[in-house]
């Protein structure tokens, strides 16, 4: 091999060499005496923060709630826009203010969502009754806010498949264990069938959507939800819904969920309070003749940048809990949702392995381990 | 028999090895400056060709198709990525400018995962090249490092972003994270195996009967010989480093190009998914093109 040493070792090497392993060397060993004197520099920030605390105001306390794009969730991407809460640290929303509270919004994909729940690195989730099961078994669970249940927004839609029966020859494709097969099976027991003479798919929603627009091969039924289904109604006009959520509304319940731990930390009622209150004051918005429908269109472009007519349709198949009064009928002790829907979505979950072992669930009860208490909207409601 | 068979073979295939030379010519065979010129946009022009005939087809079957989208629809894409609001009366003026270039998904888009993306780099590039090297040079770092890199480096971040979540929390050190950690593995031994493989012993006894001390070997004799080398390394991580971060802002991220391609190919708004593909594609071009002019620079013996 032939070296370069002898003809190479110029003096602009040198240079270059000496600045690029200094360089190299600062950056390694660097981060390692950053952690150091964080380390170090978090011993003293505690000693002097008795100082700060009595010239400075007191700390705000932070707390975070991570959501993805859903209609009724998407309301927390526009309470930020209109400067009720501010997605940022460190800047507040009147909401905020209000409550001398920091509300933190993460917004993320649906499952990373429940992975940031459940790796503690947010308080809250928006996470729907079926889905917030699993978690709860690791991270004790508090629902504080349900925001809304659909009502048509879950759809099974179909091209070239007269009826039920005809459903029984092809493949379902949708996401397995979801909300979509609850769905779809919860319409087949409504209409007498059985559901194991059915083929369900596992398939991303998205996916499903898409190859069915583009009329491919075995795509002739797909069990989706907004913006999915409004997306392939309006791509293929040969395509139909067959049933949807219509049949069972109030079952699949979107909600706003927090972590027991979080609840345990100084202010976080009022973090409660502020979620809350953010939400009413946007459904207050979206009701307001003037201002509903640019309300609507803001809301569209958070939670898919859909038109105005279709996010007239999404909120009406997405019924909110517009109220703090429904919202506490829902949450009611000895209501139907306590007694009969719960135990049949926790009966579904089970029977189709989601859930390996079951949570305790109750209502206005501290010690299940996914607890439906109105309490934190009550105490909106009073104000 | 088998006979008879091979000569027919012989003579079927010969006017197929004739067209093969026709087109493909000889091995190694020296091309001209305009046949490379006109090969290269031919392969371009067959891309575009055949993707409007794939998009003609598709419309052809469903006109209202935004899958494989067609020109006008594109023409409807680019519109929704450029800036919206009223161009600036004044240009100078630095809050109508950013005003106006923040009405843009393009640019709130380029601006924060380009950010991310050279963060994430050259931390990664500097912590492999420290540990790439030492490994190289030095068996007991050798030994400590080989067994955790090699296992490492077949491990997908993404696959474990739950970690990350608790060790770098969501925000920006999250993709800066996934970014240097992904590339880290692969790019340790890339700098690793071509310090210790490289460089042969005879070189380093040769420095050190000379007289070299032990950090004189380490950066002129080693580090120089090796440096083209991490720069094709570097340059071959650029594509990796992009999917961790494309694929960290599709989960959790409210700008850069991971979320609007995840927000747009919900709505499956192809338009503008595709239109972000070709930017991508043509800054990670233009990034490659970077790196190989450093190298040819900075070690102008290494050759092309």
């Amino acid at each position: 091999m032939r070296l370069l040493t002898d003809n190479y070792n110029s003096k602009h090497g040198l240079k270059l060499v000496a600045m690029l392993s200094i360089a190299a060397f600062a950056a390694f060993t660097l981060p390692g005496c950053g952690g150091g004197t964080a380390t170090t520099g978090g011993g003293t920030t505690t000693e002097s923060g008795g100082e700060a605390d009595g010239s400075d105001s007191k700390t705000t306390p932070v707390f975070k709630l991570a959501w993805s794009e859903y209609p009724s969730w998407s309301v927390f991407g526009v309470a930020d826009e209109n400067g009720l809460l501010d997605k940022d640290e460190g800047e507040m929303g009147t909401i905020e203010k209000k409550y001398g509270v920091d509300v933190v919004l993460k917004q993320a994909e649906y499952e990373t969502t429940w992975t940031l729940y459940g790796s503690g690195a947010v308080d809250a989730v928006c996470i729907t009754n079926m889905d917030i099961l699993s978690p709860s078994d690791s991270r004790a669970s508090v629902a504080i806010l349900p925001t809304s249940t659909s009502n048509g927004a879950d759809a099974l839609i179909v091209a070239d498949v007269a009826d039920i029966d005809a459903l029984a020859d092809k493949e379902v494709r949708g996401l397995e264990a979801s909300v979509s097969e609850y769905m779809f099976e919860r319409n087949l027991e409504i209409a007498g069938k059985d559901p194991a003479n059915f083929t369900f798919k596992q398939q991303d929603p998205g996916a499903a959507a898409q190859a069915m627009s583009q009329k491919q091969d075995g795509y002739d039924a797909i069990a989706v939800w907004n913006p999915f289904v409004l997306q392939t109604l309006r791509n293929r006009e040969d395509c139909r819904v067959l049933f949807d959520s219509t049949t069972i509304p109030g079952e699949i319940v979107d909600m706003v969920v927090m972590g027991k731990d979080s609840l345990d930390k100084p202010g976080s009622a009022d973090f409660a309070a502020a979620i809350i209150e953010a939400f009413y004051e946007v459904n207050k918005l979206m009701a307001d003749p003037e201002k509903g429908d640019d309300t609507l269109v803001a809301l569209g472009a958070k939670f898919s940048n859909l038109p105005l007519d279709d996010m007239k349709i999404v909120v009406k198949q997405t019924q909110f809990y517009k109220t703090p009064d429904e919202a506490i009928a829902l949450f009611e002790k000895g209501g139907t949702f306590m007694s009969e829907i719960m135990p049949k979505v926790v009966g579904f979950c089970e029977s189709h392995g989601i859930l390996t072992k079951k949570p305790t669930v109750g209502f206005g009860d501290p010690s299940a381990q996914l607890n439906f208490d109105p309490q934190y909207i009550q105490r909106v409601k009073d104000q | 028999m088998l006979e008879t068979i091979a000569a027919f073979g012989r003579i079927a295939w010969a006017p197929i090895a004739l067209l093969c030379r026709f087109l493909f010519g000889k091995v190694r065979e020296p091309i001209g400056a305009p046949a490379k010129f006109a090969l290269g946009v031919a392969s371009i022009l067959v891309l575009i060709a055949s993707y409007s005939l794939l998009s003609y087809q598709r419309h052809q079957e469903n006109p209202r198709d935004t899958t494989v989208p067609n020109a006008s629809q594109f023409v409807e894409g680019w519109q929704k990525v450029i800036p919206k609001k009223d161009s600036p009366t004044d240009w100078f003026d630095k809050q109508q400018r950013k005003k106006y270039l923040e009405s843009s998904w393009l640019y709130v888009d380029v601006i924060a995962s380009f950010t991310r993306l050279f963060a994430g780099l050259s931390i990664g590039v500097i912590i492999s090249l420290v540990v790439g090297m030492a490994m190289g040079c030095l068996p007991r770092v050798e030994a400590f490092f080989s067994p955790t890199l090699s296992f490492l480096a077949k491990i997908p971040p993404t696959a474990m972003l739950a970690v990350y979540f608790v060790l770098l929390g969501t925000d920006f050190e999250l993709f800066i994270g996934m970014i240097a950690f992904g590339i880290f593995p692969t790019l340790a031994q890339g700098i690793y195996q071509a310090a210790k493989k490289d460089v042969t012993d005879h070189a380093v006894n040769k420095s050190l009967t000379l007289g070299a001390s032990q950090m004189e070997v380490i950066w002129n004799v080693v580090f120089q010989q090796v440096l083209p080398r991490v720069i094709e390394n570097v340059r071959l991580q650029i594509g990796p480093a992009m999917v961790f971060l494309i694929a960290a802002e599709w989960l959790v991220a409210d700008e850069g190009f991971g979320y609007r391609l995840r927000m747009q190919s919900r709505l499956l708004n192809m338009n503008v998914v595709y239109i972000y593909l070709i930017i991508l594609g043509a800054i990670g071009f233009l990034m490659d093109l970077l790196l190989s002019w450093t190298r040819r620079k900075l070690s102008p013996w290494f050759g092309e």
